[in-house]
């Protein structure tokens, strides 16, 4: 029998990047999303199946804010890694995400986590250069644009957070 | 002192690893070979005389690296510092790693407890301190749980003290000999667990998931990450519940009871009304689990193969509540099941009521609508409808109204008194039937009148008026002005007949001596009968004068005697047959005589007058003369004055007599004539005398022949032989006593004819 693991990986990005759009198409969902405007959480389920295990990806979609300080952060406690999500059209969005990624490496220290540069298929509107891209992966960052209307990078994306988050 | 063998064994392990010699062996066989050479070492393990060179020597040169080592030990092991030191280096990892073993828990709860009583002794502060921020939550949480199970209790117990079911508790509690208020939580808390969560605190993921059988819900993943959430959300947004999460959450039925422990909290989805005792339930279960699987708990990351058994403690809770609610369940769903039951046939019932209602009230109106019918009662009674009132006889029948009801005959009692009902329908009814009137006549309504029309003879006209008349008040008017009469002229010609009739029977009446007692007139005819006196007027004589065809006529008269003073007189008159010189007449209510007859006549008047009957009027004689009393009785008297004597033994008169006989003669005619003047015969009787002498029968015959001898004498005088009777008396009737006397004068005065003169009616 195949081993399961849950993970608790949080949902991170600034307002309006897309981090929902991804959850809803991708993931299996059962709350509605006003828990997002009343509780500022929304639990899903991601499920990755690796070649020895299948690990469920509890996916605590956090409220999107671009004011980084109003962020709650208890809300990582006990998260085995998290997704960073930002908006390819927007740059702004990509320093916010970065912004959240220093608070969390702050609170809770290193932990897995992708960063997904959201909405690539609006390619003529994309500003994010690619040696951006490029400095970032230097890092050892695992960084991918992705579409929520494609559906490009979000598997790749989760199924590598989970192969990191369960190893 | 005595070492353990483990402690010896680990001390001759060597560090460095030299396996080559079995320094056990070597050592037990040093042992071996000392205790053969010393006998008195042999109560002795492990110690080592000192002092025989020898063998010191020996020692020396096989052991003495182990000598060594021992000895060194033996300097840690004698110097407490040196063994505390030696012993705390090791003693977290020795205490870490003995801790899988249950008899570490064992060996050192006491020395713990000794520990913690004599800390607490010392200066309880610390402990209260230490406490304070746990223990002071834990306790207003567990007296607050406690007030809300005792205001439970109270309420339940109020609630059902009184009631029947409380009754039957109370029965059960002293039957049980537990407490009342228990009983009542027992029957009225009744609630299931439908889920038990047991989630990680730090990470918010599921540990363990147990669900009653019938429970459904998400996926317990999201849902145990999802509460986690909110107690963190709660956790965050409200100051004060820092170190608390939610306690319970209740949302319509359910109920969401929490139980934080150090590393999962357990959370009971509850459906129904729990027991605030269930807390404490809770509580224990999680802190069994937190007993038993601590490390597995702490080091928890999100593999929960390893936490399976945890499920059976899960569904101890789930099983814990399950076994208290099916059969109140059950129960329910019968009682429910009972209920709608009930309910279906209280409104079957009362549809199938309301639907005979219905009947019985169209038939009611029915009967309401019918003439001649009155309701004065109607309802129903041992489920039978009743009904009662006044019905006219000729109003429809009730009952058989029944039929176009639909309802059954049967369930109907009807009781109606018999009455005459006014309404015109009934009123034209009953005279339809009453009246039987002929095909030329109908009778109908108009209005609030019943009218006749047509024509019809009058016989049924009579009685129609009579009815008519005899219709009692408040009911409708008959008219019968619109019928005409068919026997007018019949009629007509009967009232003209019936007014001779009437004058006939009028002029009847005014006549003496008939007395009409019925009069009548039948088909035609007159009947007439009555009384009638033989001497008044035949009553059909008059028939002719007064224009009746006798041929209708039918009299009958029974003969009476009329009292009346003119039939008295006239009966009178028939039967006494006054002399011509009587008068009778009516005088006021007399009948008056008057006149003179012969006495007989008189006498006889007399007789007749006085058996009239009474009432009838007296009959006066008082003014009748009798006729002797006049002349005639003076003729009389000188005739009877005289006789006619004889000689002894003759038969012949004395000579000398024949003058005497001449006025005798005419004395006896000149009466004759003067009496028949007066209606009256004169009877003139001869009677012949004998003396005493002489034999009686000689005597007798010689008077008789005396008698004759004057009768010839007479009549050769002219005196009608015819009015002479002659008779003798012989001896018997002298004149004279003849033994008192001389006897030849009055033998000569008894011989003789004497005269006696009587008047008689004329025949």
């Amino acid at each position: 029998m195949t081993a399961v693991l849950q993970k608790k990986v949080c949902m991170l990005g600034g307002f309006s990047v897309g981090k929902t759009s991804l959850v809803k198409r991708y993931v299996h969902s059962v709350f509605s999303e006003s828990y997002l405007t009343t509780v500022g959480v929304k639990i899903d389920k991601k499920t990755v199946t690796l070649p020895d295990r299948i690990v469920n990806l509890i996916l605590w979609d956090l409220a999107g804010e671009d004011d980084i300080n109003s962020f709650r952060m208890t809300n990582l406690r006990g998260a085995a890694g998290y997704v960073l999500v930002a908006d390819g059209t927007r740059p702004s969005t990509l320093d916010v995400a970065l912004s959240l990624r220093q608070r969390v490496e702050a609170d809770y220290g290193p932990l897995p986590f992708v960063l997904l540069l959201n909405k690539s298929d609006l390619a003529e509107q994309w500003a994010i250069g690619d040696a951006d891209v490029a400095g970032l992966r230097q890092n050892g960052w695992w960084v991918q644009p992705s579409s929520a209307r494609t559906g490009e990078g979000v598997d790749e994306a989760f199924k590598d957070l989970a192969v990191r988050a369960a190893g | 002192m005595t070492t353990s063998p483990d402690i010896l064994e680990g001390l001759l392990r060597s560090p460095s690893g030299d396996s080559a010699i079995d320094r056990k062996a070597l050592a037990g066989l040093l042992v071996e070979i000392a205790q053969s050479l010393r006998p008195e070492l042999r109560g002795q393990q492990n110690g080592v005389q000192p002092g025989d060179l020898e063998l010191e020597q020996l020692r020396t040169l096989l052991v003495g690296r182990e000598i060594e080592t021992l000895s060194r030990l033996t300097g840690v092991v004698d110097d407490p510092e040196r063994l505390a030191a030696a012993i705390g280096r090791v003693l977290p990892t020795a205490i870490a790693q003995a801790t899988s073993d249950t008899r570490m828990g064992h060996v050192l709860a006491p020395v713990m407890e000794k520990a913690a009583e004599s800390s607490i002794r010392n200066d309880p502060k610390t402990l209260v301190n230490i406490l304070y921020p746990t223990i002071v939550p834990a306790i207003r949480k567990s007296i607050g749980e406690t007030i809300d199970e005792t205001f439970q209790r109270l309420n339940q117990t109020l609630k059902y003290s009184l009631t029947w079911r409380g009754l039957k508790w109370r029965w059960e509690a002293w039957r049980t000999g537990r407490p009342f208020a228990e009983v009542v939580l027992k029957h009225t808390l009744v609630y299931q667990i439908e889920h038990v969560f047991l989630i990680h605190r730090h990470t918010g993921l599921l540990i363990a998931h147990v669900a009653a059988e019938n429970a459904v819900s998400q996926d317990p993943q999201l849902v145990s990450s999802m509460l986690a959430a909110i107690q963190d959300f709660v956790r965050d947004s409200f100051s004060g519940a820092e170190h608390q999460g939610l306690d319970s959450v209740q949302l319509g039925e359910l109920r969401l009871w929490s139980e934080p422990g150090p590393f999962a909290a357990l959370i009971a989805v509850i459906r129904g009304d729990p027991p605030e005792g269930l807390h404490d339930t809770m509580r224990n279960i999680l802190s069994r689990i937190h007993a038993e699987r601590h490390h597995a708990l702490e080091s928890f990351d999100g593999d929960s193969a390893g936490l399976v058994d945890v499920e059976a403690r899960l569904r101890e809770l789930v099983a814990l509540s399950a076994h208290a609610p099916p059969r109140t369940r059950l129960g329910r769903v019968i009682v429910v099941a009972l209920l709608l039951l009930l309910l279906a046939s209280a409104v079957a019932w009362a549809a199938w009521w309301w639907h005979n209602q219905r009947l019985w009230e169209g038939y009611l109106d029915r009967l309401r609508a019918q003439p001649g019918i009155a309701i004065t009662d109607a309802g129903k009674r041992d489920g039978k409808f009743v009904v009662s009132g006044l019905r006219d006889p000729l109003a429809v029948n009730p009952l058989a109204l029944l039929g176009e009801s639909g309802i059954d005959p049967a369930r109907v009692e009807a009781h109606f008194e018999p009455y005459q009902a006014l309404d015109p329908q009934s009123v034209l009814k009953r005279l339809n039937a009453s009246l039987d009137p002929p095909p030329s006549v109908t009778l109908s309504v108009a209005g609030n009148r019943i009218v006749a029309h047509g024509s019809a003879p009058r016989p049924w006209l009579d009685r129609a008026h009579a009815v008519a008349k005899a219709l009692p008040a408040g009911a409708p008017g008959f008219e019968l002005a619109g019928v005409r009469n068919e026997d007018e002229a019949d009629e007509q010609r009967r009232q003209v007949d019936e007014g001779q009739w009437r004058a006939y029977v009028a002029w009847l009446r005014s006549e003496p001596g008939i007395v009409i007692t019925q009069t009548e007139v039948r088909d035609g005819k007159f009947l007439l009968s009555g009384l009638r006196d033989p001497l008044a007027i035949d009553p059909l004589e008059l028939l002719g004068e007064a224009g009746i065809d006798p041929s209708r006529v039918e009299a009958h008269f029974d003969p009476y005697q009329g009292l009346d003073p003119q039939f008295v007189l006239k009966r009178l008159q028939a039967s006494l047959n006054p002399p011509p010189g009587v008068t009778l007449a009516v005088d006021g209510d007399r009948i008056v005589a008057q006149g003179s007859a012969p006495s007989p006549w008189i006498s006889r008047a007399r007789k007749v007058g006085s058996a009239l009957p009474a009432g009838a009027p007296v009959l006066d004689l008082s003014a009748m003369r009798d006729i002797s009393e006049g002349a005639l009785g003076k003729l009389r008297d000188a005739i009877q004055a005289r006789s006619i004597n004889f000689d002894s033994g003759k038969s012949l008169p004395t000579a000398g007599q024949e003058q005497v006989l001449d006025e005798i003669a005419s004395d006896l005619n000149e009466l004759v004539k003067l009496s028949s003047t007066l209606h009256a015969v004169t009877r003139v009787t001869l009677t012949g005398h004998a003396d005493s002498q002489g034999q009686g029968t000689s005597n007798l015959s010689l008077s008789v022949a005396r008698a004759e001898a004057v009768r010839a004498l007479l009549k050769k005088r002219g005196v009608d032989p015819d009015l002479l009777q002659v008779r003798g008396a012989g001896q018997l009737e002298p004149l004279q006593d003849e033994a008192a006397e001389a006897d030849a004068s009055a033998r000569s005065v008894n011989r003789r004819v004497s005269f006696s003169i009587g008047f008689e009616e004329e025949p």
